[in-house]
């Protein structure tokens, strides 16, 4: 299925530019690395040919979306799709402005998963169809099975279909999982204090404070980012206490506005499994409040809204 | 020099050795990283190259170059003084020659006659470089259009070449000999291995194919590359974090901030990098880069067009491809070197 | 050992639980004197960086104390602010704070006695736990 996506998008896009209907279409193309397409802004229709849509498309397009002002076409499959709820609940993008082309999606592919496959040998190119791909490089080809290389959290995906669209170029996709898993976090939360803090410190030990998890990060949007106030609310260098205190506050304030798309993950250059304080808060949004962010217009934000019968546990 | 060891006994050798703080390349999770060998860490030379340069053996991320008392009791109260610190000897073994040619770079600003980093000069001094040579480049290597190249000797104190079950060792200076004495268990290399060596070299040579413009990128004017319209559509993708910044080798940037604990401060010198917004934010308030495009042209810039504007000795950059590898949205320094090129 | 006093930062919302406070002082009620309080206009003004930063600065414990629901002076701060306080004080447990060292009440300005009831009742619990030891921030560990 999603490799067709690419033909139908192109075809999309080229119908919305000769309509114009849009000013810039905002999708993937073709680069360099077979494991990260290059995000890209078609401005004139000799150039849709471009876009392309496959199973490493895994960033979230709806961080170039903020602040922008013209008229927007943009691919977004579940999670990208939600976020783009969010962004426009928060009134960083209007509604209007966007012409929303709705993937529904199979899953992303985990490259380091495949890296460690095929014995970190380099891999030129990808090839798929529908159940398996196809890894080349200088003097080998392997195949495998995608559902056997998926994300962590494309594995426990709750939404692949996207919630919001104004055209959507396939069926709806039947989703994987009943609820959100959060059976690694359980793990964390059953060790006794000591071995907790430790393991946490541990994870974090190889941070060098690149920011990528924030940058890539469609909810971080704020013109100066705590990190840079000028009155400090901790230090810039790679002290462990301090790179903790970054990952969980940056994580609270992105709790219940979080879709797990898992881009953080990703970008990260030592491979740091980063996404575990913000799922710890998805986590307890969800069995507490029953919440999950981005589902649609007319559901207001976590922090925004409130129950009268709401968890009040409190002296 | 030539000297032929048993991969096993030139590892066994190196926990052996007291006087010199080791680094080797080891695998943790996903990477490599350049780690200490201390008991638990075992070398793995299977590698095309570790995710993080080994730049923060001699320019670590963080460092503390300053302290200050605030204690009004005390006489030297208010006043900088050096932080005291140890720089023992240290050996890089298996380093890439991409990265031993990248510490040369980054020596243009480190060591020079007008300004001597202290810290810097004196681990660079402390410390031997015991390069491994690439028998299998990849497809995102350049080394040999930046000037170096897979078995390149720029920079080493020794290069080792990869026969299989041993390596030859070439030793290139007295630093070198001096820490290979310590090694047991080598022998004198015969004809056949050096030759073997010589053909995995040019093999090595012939694998890296990418075409960059260097010659054609040094010859335009700075003023016609900075004012060229292809940076909006190059910076698109760039998200500004400061992943190529902190891998690639050559980048030498950083930032300066003092920290107070109590009646203690210290000031400490942080890597920073230009793709940040407020790299360039003035006391003032006004920042020159504020608008994205600016800061991702002001680094291939100054990689490709003041750098070899300065020091009139090629790029500031060693070709070792970590932020093509590494980049998230696949900002590639070739594609974009060649577009500038194309001005 | 036996010498230490607790060091616990309180974030008293100004209409209700600083009022409180106010009165056990004027009615002369006796409760230890560890806390450092601190005056915000609603529990809602309360980030979580104020608490992350309490606890970076070495204190013992964090109280924060507002209206009760439905009386906030701004009539839905602490509706916010209590979906807050519990997400911070689950994920602050899962790094490894002490859940017993974070404390979130709502006390309106006529309880002066049951402010000092859970002035004395924190000063207890934190006193057995003994000093904060985790996530300090003392001089950075740099080379």
């Amino acid at each position: 299925m999603m490799q067709h996506y690419t033909e139908k998008i192109k075809e999309i896009a080229k119908r919305l530019f000769e309509e114009e209907k849009i000013d810039i279409f905002i999708g993937y193309e073709k680069g360099t690395n077979p494991f990260f397409p290059r995000p890209t802004l078609i401005s004139k229709i000799e150039d849709v040919n471009k876009l392309i849509w496959n199973s490493n498309c895994a960033l979230n397009l709806c961080n170039y979306l903020t602040g922008r002002k013209e008229r927007i076409g943009i691919i977004a499959n579940g999670c990208t799709s939600r976020s783009i709820v969010t962004h426009i609940l928060e009134n960083q993008i209007k509604r209007e402005q966007l012409y929303i082309v709705g993937i529904p999606c199979e899953g992303m592919l985990d490259y380091r998963k495949i890296q460690a496959a095929v014995d970190n040998k380099e891999i030129l190119e990808i090839k798929e169809n529908e159940k398996e791909f196809k890894v080349i490089g200088d003097g080998f080809e392997e195949a495998f099975n995608k559902e056997d290389f998926l994300q962590e959290n494309c594995l426990a995906c709750t939404h692949p279909n996207p919630v919001i669209y104004d055209e959507i170029i396939a069926e709806p996709v039947s989703t994987r999982a009943a609820r959100p898993e959060y059976e690694d976090i359980k793990e964390i939360e059953e060790m006794p204090i000591e071995k907790r803090r430790f393991h946490i410190q541990k994870l974090l030990e190889r941070c060098i404070r690149c920011y990528a998890c924030r940058n890539v990060c469609p909810l971080c949007y704020c013109p100066t980012c705590f990190v840079d106030e000028r009155i400090p609310w901790f230090g810039k260098s790679i002290d462990p206490t301090d790179t903790l205190t970054f990952h969980i506050l940056r994580a609270f304030h992105c709790a219940g506005r979080c879709t797990d798309c898992g881009a953080c993950e990703r970008v990260c250059p030592v491979g740091i499994p980063i996404r575990i304080f913000i799922k710890k808060l998805n986590k307890d949004a969800f069995e507490i409040f029953s919440w999950e962010a981005g589902l649609s217009l007319e559901q207001k934000p976590l922090f925004a809204a409130y129950k009268k019968d709401d968890y009040d546990d409190f002296l | 020099m030539y000297k032929l060891f048993k991969k096993e006994d030139f590892i066994n050798s190196l926990y052996k050795i007291k006087d010199y703080k080791i680094f080797v390349p080891a695998k943790e999770g996903y990477y490599h990283f350049f780690s200490p060998l201390e008991k638990g860490i075992s070398p793995d030379f299977s590698f095309f190259n570790t995710r993080l340069s080994p730049k923060s053996i001699i320019y670590p991320q963080s460092e503390r170059m300053f302290e200050f008392s605030l204690n009004k009791e005390d006489p030297d109260a208010f006043i900088l003084k050096e932080a005291e610190k140890e720089f023992p000897l240290q050996a890089i073994i298996g380093i890439r020659p991409c990265d031993a040619h990248a510490f040369q770079i980054v020596k243009k600003n480190f060591d020079n006659p007008d300004y001597k980093d202290p810290w810097w000069t004196k681990r660079y001094e402390n410390t031997t470089f015991i390069g491994l040579g690439c028998n299998n480049p990849r497809n995102t290597c350049f080394c040999t259009k930046v000037g170096g190249g897979p078995f390149s000797e720029i920079g080493l104190d020794a290069i080792m070449y990869d026969l299989g079950e041993n390596f030859l060792i070439k030793v290139l200076t007295d630093k070198g000999s001096l820490f290979l004495k310590k090694i047991e268990g080598g022998k004198e290399a015969e004809e056949t291995h050096i030759k073997q060596a010589e053909k995995i070299k040019k093999e090595a040579e012939a694998k890296i194919k990418t075409d960059i413009e260097i010659e054609a990128l040094l010859k335009k004017g700075i003023l016609q590359v900075f004012e060229a319209d292809i940076w909006e559509e190059i910076s698109f993708p760039c998200i500004n974090c400061g992943i190529c910044t902190y891998l690639c080798p050559t980048c030498w940037c950083f930032d300066i901030q003092d920290e107070v604990y109590k009646d203690k401060g210290d000031r400490i010198r942080n890597w920073d990098s230009c793709m940040f917004p407020i790299f360039t934010l003035h006391a003032s308030g006004h920042n020159p880069r504020a608008e994205k495009f600016r800061r991702v042209r002001q680094r291939f810039m100054h990689k490709l067009k003041y750098y070899p504007e300065k020091y009139h000795d090629g790029v500031q950059c060693s070709g070792c491809g970590r932020c093509i590898i590494a980049c998230p949205t696949n900002m590639d320094i070739r594609e974009i070197a060649n577009k500038m090129s194309k001005i | 050992m036996n010498n230490w006093k607790p060091n616990i930062v309180a974030f008293l919302c100004n209409w209700c639980s600083y009022g409180a406070a106010d009165l056990a002082g004027v009615s002369r009620l006796q409760y230890p004197p560890y806390f450092r309080v601190i005056r915000v206009p609603c529990s809602s003004r309360v980030d979580a960086r104020f608490i992350i930063a309490a606890f970076r600065n070495g204190a013992d414990a964090v109280w924060v104390s507002g209206c009760h629901p439905g009386d906030c002076h701004y009539i839905e701060g602490n509706f916010y602010a209590r979906r807050k306080f519990i997400l911070l004080r689950e994920l602050l447990k899962f790094i490894g704070i002490e859940p017993e060292r974070l404390f979130f009440s709502w006390i309106s300005s006529a309880e002066g006695t049951k402010f000092a009831e859970t002035a004395r009742m924190i000063a207890e619990k934190v006193k057995a736990l003994g000093p904060s030891k985790f996530f300090i921030k003392k001089r950075p560990e740099v080379v």
